[in-house]
């Protein structure tokens, strides 16, 4: 019994480099040999599902992408799926981006999804805006008058002579609003001055470590579910049918999350075992 | 003195109370304002605010060059970065036949090339590096100390497997017999008594098995103890409610602070 508790107590005194290294090979390990553990649709991403599902077709759809290389892991998967879901429905997408890094991010889904898969037509099936700085005034100003903030498009194409724009004016235009996003501004400030005074639907893709903030948002209503990190988008997936990087990333995440669990009763192990050997002496 | 103090609260003042009350007057013009014009304004303003942000990043990154303070090495390559970022951006497109504007995000151009192959690596770099600090962390400090710590600590395993698809094939009468074991030791614990502990641990387990045995061990019943369940439950109602009343503490903060500029009691904006 002794050398047990002495092996847990050298454990629970580990370089931390070692952590590091388990940690690493238990999330690359997975990405090379995938087990494919099963997917479980959660009820908030059948919501957002089917909510765009129950999209009439045409609808426009106002599509925000808030999120930068550093969470491209979890929104990606979720912006890809969804602009597949909505393409495959024939829905009209109209693209913005608050964050400046999220133009280079949804040029890289309009390249995948809208050019390379469903070869569309720009201007006929969708439209990519881009950035504009404000944050909020953004927002605000695509509530009140698109046009003003909007005069040319992405690619310097004058708003007033792409087609898909006739009759877009302001935001209650829109049909449906998806904001995948990873922090400020984003999914909040869009609940906040767009779909909740107008009554325009919308739902989100927020990372992990946002969804406690957007929850009471998804409960009271203003928000249609929530895909809720790299686990949401890969449930997405699985709900239109069509695996991605968010699936091949869920074992990975699986195995982590196990690894890190056994790290925490190992350390509280240790902890209990010092604490008394402590009181003993 | 009137044009650095009170011509600047004056202003605050006027478009704050006008900002504000723009939401309660039903009126065209004070609406067209608050709704449209002020926006366009708090555009062209923070299209200044990038100048003026850039501007004082390279002055403090050359101050601190020339004043060899520690890791200055690093501010010759934030000023390097800096220009070259400028020049991808407004001088040299890399490729003929792209517009102004589109050469951002067109594939090809240096600014492209900036983008995806020094940008989107060091920050996803960056952002990676939070799975070991967290793995780390969680082994170092997450202990059962006292009964919130334990409590934040049941929460968090529970979020962190059931959030994900292995947390849906672990069965719910597997955490049930987690449960009773764990009793037993809280039993254990307490009384110090090994007939009271083997009563009811081997009655929970008889019990357990004896319902799994008569339902047919379905995997997520009863939903209660099926992780995934419980997850949902977690971010639903304790996690909401705890939010929501941060939100509100925060959303009487601004209204307080707020209400302080408009009054000109705040007056730090202008350096007091």
């Amino acid at each position: 019994m002794k050398t047990i508790t002495d092996l847990i107590l050298k454990m629970g005194k580990t370089d931390r480099r070692w952590i590091f290294l388990i940690i690493a090979l238990v999330t690359l390990l997975p990405l090379f040999f995938p087990i494919g553990l099963p997917i479980r649709a959660t009820e908030q991403t059948r919501v957002v599902y089917e909510a765009i599902e129950q999209l009439p077709p045409n609808s426009k759809v106002l599509l925000s992408v808030e999120y930068s290389p550093a969470t491209k892991p979890e929104n990606h998967p979720m912006t890809i799926s969804v602009m597949r879901h909505l393409f495959r429905n024939k829905h009209k997408v109209y693209i913005t981006c608050l964050w400046p890094d999220g133009q280079f991010m949804a040029q890289d889904v309009i390249n995948m999804v809208a050019v390379d898969e469903f070869n569309l037509t720009y201007g006929e099936d969708y439209v990519f805006l881009g950035f504009r700085p404000g944050n909020e005034a953004v927002i605000k100003g695509i509530v009140s008058n698109i046009r003003k903030l909007y005069t040319v498009d992405v690619y310097q194409t004058l708003v007033d002579e792409i087609p898909m724009m006739d009759g877009i004016n302001k935001f209650t235009d829109f049909d449906f609003l998806f904001s995948s996003s990873s922090g400020f501004p984003g999914t909040i400030e869009w609940v906040q001055y767009a779909a909740d005074p107008t009554g325009v639907p919308m739902s989100s893709g927020v990372t992990s470590i946002q969804v406690n903030e957007v929850m009471p948002y998804v409960q009271s209503g203003q928000m249609k579910g929530v895909l809720a990190g790299m686990p949401g988008a890969a449930e997405y997936e699985a709900l239109i049918g069509i695996k991605g990087d968010a699936t091949s990333g869920m074992d990975a995440q699986s195995i982590a999350h196990i690894v890190i669990v056994l790290f925490i009763f190992l350390g509280n192990a240790a902890f209990f075992i010092e604490r008394k050997r402590s009181k003993k002496y | 003195m009137i044009w650095k103090r009170q011509i600047p609260i004056l202003i605050v003042t006027i478009v704050g109370l006008l900002t504000l009350f723009g939401w309660f007057i039903d009126e065209p013009t004070v609406e067209s304002f608050v709704n449209d014009d002020a926006t366009q304004w708090y555009d062209i303003l923070a299209s200044f605010a990038i100048f003026l942000g850039a501007l004082n990043l390279m002055k403090m990154q050359i101050n601190k060059i020339i004043k060899k303070k520690p890791g200055w090495i690093y501010s010759i390559i934030a000023i390097l970065g800096f220009i070259f970022a400028i020049t991808a951006g407004f001088f040299i497109k890399g490729v003929e036949g792209v517009e102004w504007g589109a050469h951002v995000t067109t594939d090809g151009t240096l600014f492209k090339w900036m983008f995806d192959f020094v940008f989107t690596p060091l920050s996803a770099t960056m952002f990676s590096l939070l799975a070991f600090f967290v793995a780390s962390a969680a082994y170092r400090s997450f202990r059962i100390r006292n009964f919130e710590a334990s409590l934040l600590l049941v929460s968090g395993i529970i979020i962190m497997i059931g959030r994900v698809p292995v947390g849906g094939i672990i069965s719910s009468w597997f955490v049930m017999y987690i449960l009773v074991l764990a009793l037993g030791i809280g039993l254990n614990i307490r009384f110090k008594n090994k007939m009271i502990t083997l009563a009811v641990v081997g009655g929970g387990i008889l019990a357990v098995t004896t319902a799994g045995m008569l339902s047919g061990w379905p995997l997520d019943q009863p939903s209660i103890f099926y992780l995934p369940v419980l997850q949902d439950w977690i971010y639903f109602y304790p996690n909401v409610a705890g939010t929501r009343a941060i939100m509100i503490g925060i959303g009487l903060g601004i209204f307080a602070t707020s209400i302080r500029y408009i009054l000109g009691i705040e007056k730090s904006y202008i350096g007091e």
